[in-house]
């Protein structure tokens, strides 16, 4: 074993992240490490590249442990990685990034010359067509990720991380990419692969480790053994996570959001959906398929440049969220809870109240702690947040319980439409279920939601339409029957239509 | 208009231009700027700020800030007369200890603001107070004059129009351009500066990357004390105290990235250059010498808005 | 998208400095300290003359730390207060003796000239998105040298007598109505914070912008009207200064301020990095600093090592806040290292 993980441990505050994990990791093999998004699996790299540091548990380089304190020591231990995140310098040309750990240097002084032969050789080895002395905050998208790559082979590390590498590539530079994995893999280095796409780790991986709600549900199992429904099922676990909600009453004959033909400044073409009273309209797509941007737009965070937005059978341009909030009674709780749903260093009063501040306010424009306290309290228990008190700081609150907060604000704002992005991520199973039973609830009482997720039982199990989103285009619609089998199926179907339509779109 | 948009990217430009522009301009309406001595007092005047505009830069380069620039100007003015005078430490060892004291007083900072991770603004500004407070309970606002007469000669003496003064900033300027463009450390600094993130990630300290901008901003500040006491012939504790202002326009209106990781030596240059421009065209237009007050706030504003404006226009926000 | 178990930002309560209402009883208990040890050691300390002066100069101090403390709430500074604060002497020393306005139309004149000032400071971090401190180190220099090339830096000598006997006012013997004006300012501050939208809605602002604007707060406003408060606030503080001296100083305000602005709200125990404020820790705070002032007067040391002792509290205050929250954030995340 070149690199192994014994039963790791790391919790943040609110969650615990990794519980017990392990993963062992042998020269000359392409590990896919899978899981949804929540699972713990980018915590898993950032503890093998010396980003954070595990409670407890060990990791283990050729059967010594080891203590990376930083990425220094890690990078040091001969242990590269492609993050997530975008890790690359603006200013800084595409060269000198690649080559950004060990520049090159002639009598002390920074060898250009060198770094553009260098990094040529690694970037040919993807995609002749960058520049290596272009600056990289002229490059699109994809040819950063390009780059990212490259700096990561150019290590030529014993270990190599990949963290959704492909995620905004083309299928002609995954395809580069994977042929040099392989070839890599015959030299002996041992590569970790995370992707969200099950035939990338099919094609390329030998074995594979699965991770769930922090905890390990697979390890090192070969490839050779497994199918995708397998795969699958390990991923997301029982599937009678599948709650039957109670039946909903939504009025089919009230629509309430409307789009017409709309198109973006982000990119969306052609949109029309419809939302009627009382509904969960659920907007299913991959990472990176456009819907939460849709939401943006909707709410003002885009430009609608063709095609109409009706509420209640209006045209309207919403500008911002104050206006979607006071005039239209819209609300939309963030996928990132602690960017944009909450305000962790507030308590649970304020943070709910938030919304109603205006019409709380009195005499004199007063707001008194203890009406506040009044209007807040029966969202407190109608969620069962668990809270010691209302003066509660929000970010010493579980994962859970945040996100019921985020939600409660809406409800005590009396929204009538609310837009929730990925609810679910990063939230115990038994927490899950609750939110999915109050967002039933919520649109019984009349609230109409549309609801984006790409964690498939979540949307068979909530939603009561699915619109299907791929490459910020819908692409199908699915009338959900709450089957598993049959929806999921449904809805993939919608999505490899369009793929092999374009097989050189953007994954 | 390809040319106008290369232009626009090469950030200090508009800057060569309008010294230019403004330079003929003064040259056609009062007599008196293109005279051997008027050249002489404008380059002169142009040391000091030249080195107290890279002082900010550094700083800024690595994604911080130092309010601190003109305190430790002054107690290293006044160290390096004090030492001189009441002490008799000879010049040439003088210089080296006051550039080491500025060094220290930047290492303070630099330690400070890396090690607590506090917003390096308040980290400065206090020590800003501690570093004049010092100065000025040593001196009680009363200044060394009594300087040795090869270093009043440095700091008065000239070539034609060249005053000698000038090659101090010069050998600087060439320096930090080699270390910004050439150097493993300066690479560093402005990586840091411009992803912190992701200079961790490559296995950079960033810890010891913004000490060290503090280190050489310090030491900065010093050098530009030292020519300071040079060009007054005597060491004023109040050096120091107007340089807040010129330290954040040199750079910034050189096209420093306000966020971090780009900083311009040359666009710093041709900002002190446009500025000493402004205030000797005051002073021979008789004008207000109030409007050079105004005009500096005006010209960071202008700066700001026309790096903002750039970065919409060329897509490179 | 990315996983939510990232490194958690800071979880900070808002404390002030040295720990919640019992940090306000300590930092009360140094300005006591100090309080004792200057008058052991010069008994004209506690003379009621000097409890006066220390009152009314205390009152300057406090609304100028409001000033800044207004739109460090917003997770922004205002570096030019000391500006706005001239500008506004200035103004009320033009429209009381050049024009002959009544003091309450030339005092109310001043006030929104600050608060005109202040919202241009506000009305370009908004449109531009560039951060506070260079917006306002620019302003400060360009309110300055406007004020400067108008007024020709002649000071107002001939105000209506009035201003001076109320700057020199006395109730009680030692109390300063300057001190009762500031102090009821302090109030007003506490219920726009406490008890009102607005102030619920600024603080949420400087906690966590885009969340406060994802759930339906003006963001941009709120930061525009703090800038105009505090363009008001530090207006208010010059006019102060105008009553105590009499006069309309060109010398007043400017850079001067700079440091008290900080000193007040820091050691006060407001975050600089916005969402929270101490109303009445940055009064203890301005104490502080005021109390040190007098004393080291007092004591003839003179105002040359003031500088150090300001700089080192503000050092020392940061420092320990910094300490209390990296060892509050551990035992509650549990991390052993």
């Amino acid at each position: 074993m070149v690199l192994t993980i014994e039963s790791v441990s790391k919790a943040f505050p609110g969650v615990q992240a990794l519980d017990g994990v392990s993963l062992d990791l042998k020269p000359g093999e392409i590990h896919a490490l899978m899981g949804e998004n929540g699972a713990g699996k980018s915590t898993l790299i950032k503890i093998i590249t010396g980003l954070h540091q595990p409670d407890s548990g060990r990791v283990l380089l050729n059967g010594e442990p080891v203590h990376f304190a930083s990425p220094r020591d890690a990078i040091g231990a001969g242990i590269s990685a492609v993050h997530q995140e975008r890790n690359l310098i603006p200013r800084f040309s595409v060269g000198e990034n690649i080559l950004l750990e060990r520049p090159p240097t002639r009598g002390g002084m920074i060898d250009y010359d060198t770094i553009n032969r260098d990094a040529r050789k690694w970037l040919d080895m993807l995609d002749r067509g960058i520049d290596t002395r272009a600056e990289v905050r002229t490059l699109s998208v994809a040819q950063m990720q390009i780059v990212e790559i490259a700096k990561a082979l150019s290590l030529e590390a014993k270990i190599l991380l990949m963290d959704e590498p492909t995620a905004s590539i083309t299928e002609h530079e995954t395809a580069a990419l994977f042929t040099l994995l392989k070839r890599l893999r015959e030299n002996g280095v041992a590569i970790i692969f995370v992707s969200h796409k099950l035939e990338e780790v099919f094609a390329i991986a030998d074995r594979v480790t699965v991770l769930r709600d922090g905890k390990n549900a697979a390890v090192g199992e070969p490839m050779t053994t497994m199918t995708r429904d397998k795969l699958v099922s390990l991923m997301i676990g029982r599937k009678e996570r599948i709650a039957v909600l109670g039946e909903r009453n939504a009025d089919m004959a009230d629509v309430v959001l409307e789009a017409r033909d709309l198109s973006t400044s982000d990119g969306h073409r052609n949109i029309d959906l419809a939302l009627h009273r009382g509904e969960i309209l659920g907007l299913y797509g991959l990472v990176g398929a456009g819907r939460s941007e849709l939401a943006r737009a909707i709410l003002g965070g885009a430009e609608i440049t063709s095609g109409e937005l009706r509420l209640h059978d209006k045209p309207v341009r919403i500008r911002d969220m104050h206006e979607a909030l006071s005039k239209y009674r819209l609300g939309y709780i963030s996928e990132d809870r602690k960017a944009e749903g909450l305000i962790l260093m507030h308590s649970v009063r304020e943070n709910i109240a938030i919304t109603i501040w205006r019409k709380l306010a009195g005499f004199l424009g007063l707001i008194s702690g203890a009406r506040e306290s009044r209007a807040v309290e029966p969202f407190v228990e109608k969620l069962e947040i668990r809270t010691p008190s209302l003066a509660q700081t929000v970010g010493n609150l579980s994962g859970g319980n945040q996100q019921k907060v985020s939600i409660a604000k809406w409800l005590a704002a009396n929204a009538e439409i609310l837009i929730v992005d990925e609810p679910t991520v990063g939230i115990d199973i038994k927490t899950k279920t609750d939110i999915h039973e109050l967002l039933g609830e919520i649109a019984r009482d009349g609230v109409s939601i549309i609801l984006i997720s790409s964690d498939m039982p979540e949307m068979v199990a909530v939603a009561d339409r699915i619109l299907v989103m791929h490459g910020f285009r819908i692409v199908g619609e699915v009338a959900n029957d709450h089957q598993y089998e049959t929806a999921s199926k449904a809805i993939m179907a919608c999505i490899h239509a369009v793929e092999d339509d374009e097989p050189t779109s953007a994954g | 208009m390809p040319f106008l948009r290369r232009l626009l990217i090469v950030e200090w430009s508009g800057l060569a231009v309008a010294i230019v522009l403004g330079s003929v301009l003064l040259a056609v309406l009062t007599p008196n700027f293109m005279t051997e001595y008027n050249i002489y007092v404008m380059l002169r005047s142009f040391c000091v700020g030249l080195l107290v505009g890279f002082a900010q830069m550094v700083t800024l380069g690595v994604g911080q800030m130092n309010i601190s620039v003109g305190a430790i100007g002054g107690l290293v003015a006044i160290s390096f007369g004090g030492m001189m005078e009441a002490l008799g430490v000879p010049l040439v060892l003088a210089v080296p200890l006051a550039i080491a004291i500025g060094a220290l007083c930047g290492l303070i900072n630099g330690v400070l603001t890396a090690r607590t991770g506090i917003n390096g603004f308040i980290i400065t500004l206090a020590t800003a107070s501690a570093f004049t407070g010092i100065n000025l309970g040593i001196t009680e606002a009363i200044p060394f004059y009594n300087m040795p007469a090869a270093l009043v000669a440095f700091g008065d003496e000239r070539f034609f129009a060249f005053p000698y003064l000038l090659i101090a900033p010069i050998i600087v300027t060439a320096l930090l351009m080699l270390f910004f463009a050439r150097t493993v450390p300066g690479r560093q600094l402005l990586a840091v500066g411009g992803n912190p993130h992701a200079a961790d990630l490559s296995g950079i300290s960033r810890e010891r990357t913004i000490v060290l901008a503090h280190v050489l901003s310090g030491g900065l500040a010093a050098i530009a004390a030292v020519l300071a006491v040079a060009q007054l012939g005597s060491a004023q504790p109040s050096i120091g105290a107007d340089w807040l202002l010129l330290s954040f326009a040199a750079p910034i209106i050189g096209g420093a990235a306000l966020t971090g990781g780009y900083v311009s030596v040359v666009g710093t240059t041709l900002a002190v250059i446009l500025i000493a421009l402004i205030e000797n065209g005051m002073v021979l237009a008789n004008v207000d010498p109030y409007w050079v007050q105004f005009l500096l706030g005006a010209l960071i504003l202008a700066a700001v808005w026309l790096n903002r404006w750039r970065a919409v226009k060329t897509g490179t926000d | 998208m990315s996983e939510t178990t990232g490194p958690a930002s800071p979880v900070r309560n808002r404390r002030p400095f040295l720990g919640g209402a019992s940090g306000q009883v300590g930092l009360l208990a140094i300005v006591a300290i100090f309080w004792f040890i200057f008058s052991t050691l010069a008994p004209g300390f506690l003379s009621s003359f000097n409890l006066y002066a220390l009152g009314r100069s205390l009152a300057v101090d406090i609304v100028i730390g409001f000033s800044q403390m207004v739109v460090l709430a917003t997770g922004g500074m205002n570096l030019a207060v000391g500006s706005i604060g001239v500008c506004a002497v200035m103004a009320a020393g033009f429209l009381l003796q050049d024009l002959g306005l009544p003091i309450s139309v030339g005092f109310a004149g001043a006030l929104l000239l600050g608060g005109a000032l202040g919202w241009l400071n506000g009305f370009a971090i908004v449109k531009t998105g560039v951060n506070a401190f260079i917006i306002t180190l620019a302003s400060a220099s360009l309110f300055l040298g406007a004020m400067l090339i108008l007024t020709k830096a002649v000071p107002y000598n001939g105000l209506p007598p009035e201003i001076g006997a109320f700057g020199r006012a006395r109730l009680f013997g030692i109390v300063s109505p300057l001190l009762i004006i500031a102090i009821a300012i302090g109030a007003a501050l506490v219920v726009l914070y406490r008890f009102t939208a607005l102030g619920r809605q600024i603080l949420a602002a400087g906690a966590n912008p885009r969340a406060a604007a994802m759930s339906g707060v003006p963001v941009d406003r709120v930061i525009v009207i703090s800038h105009v408060l505090s363009g008001m606030l530090a207006a208010a503080a010059g006019l102060m200064v105008v009553t105590r001296l009499g006069a309309a100083m060109p010398a007043t305000g400017g850079e001067e301020w700079l440091l008290p602005s900080f000193l007040g709200p820091v050691l006060g125990g407001t975050l600089l990095s916005g969402g929270s404020v101490a109303v009445i820790g940055t009064m203890i705070g301005a104490a502080l600093v005021t109390t040190i002032r007098s004393g080291l007067l007092v004591l003839q040391i003179g105002n040359f090592w003031l500088q150090l002792f300001l700089g080192l509290i503000l050092l020392f205050a940061v420092l320990v806040d910094r300490y209390r929250s990296v060892y509050a954030e551990r035992r509650s995340v549990g991390v052993k290292s």
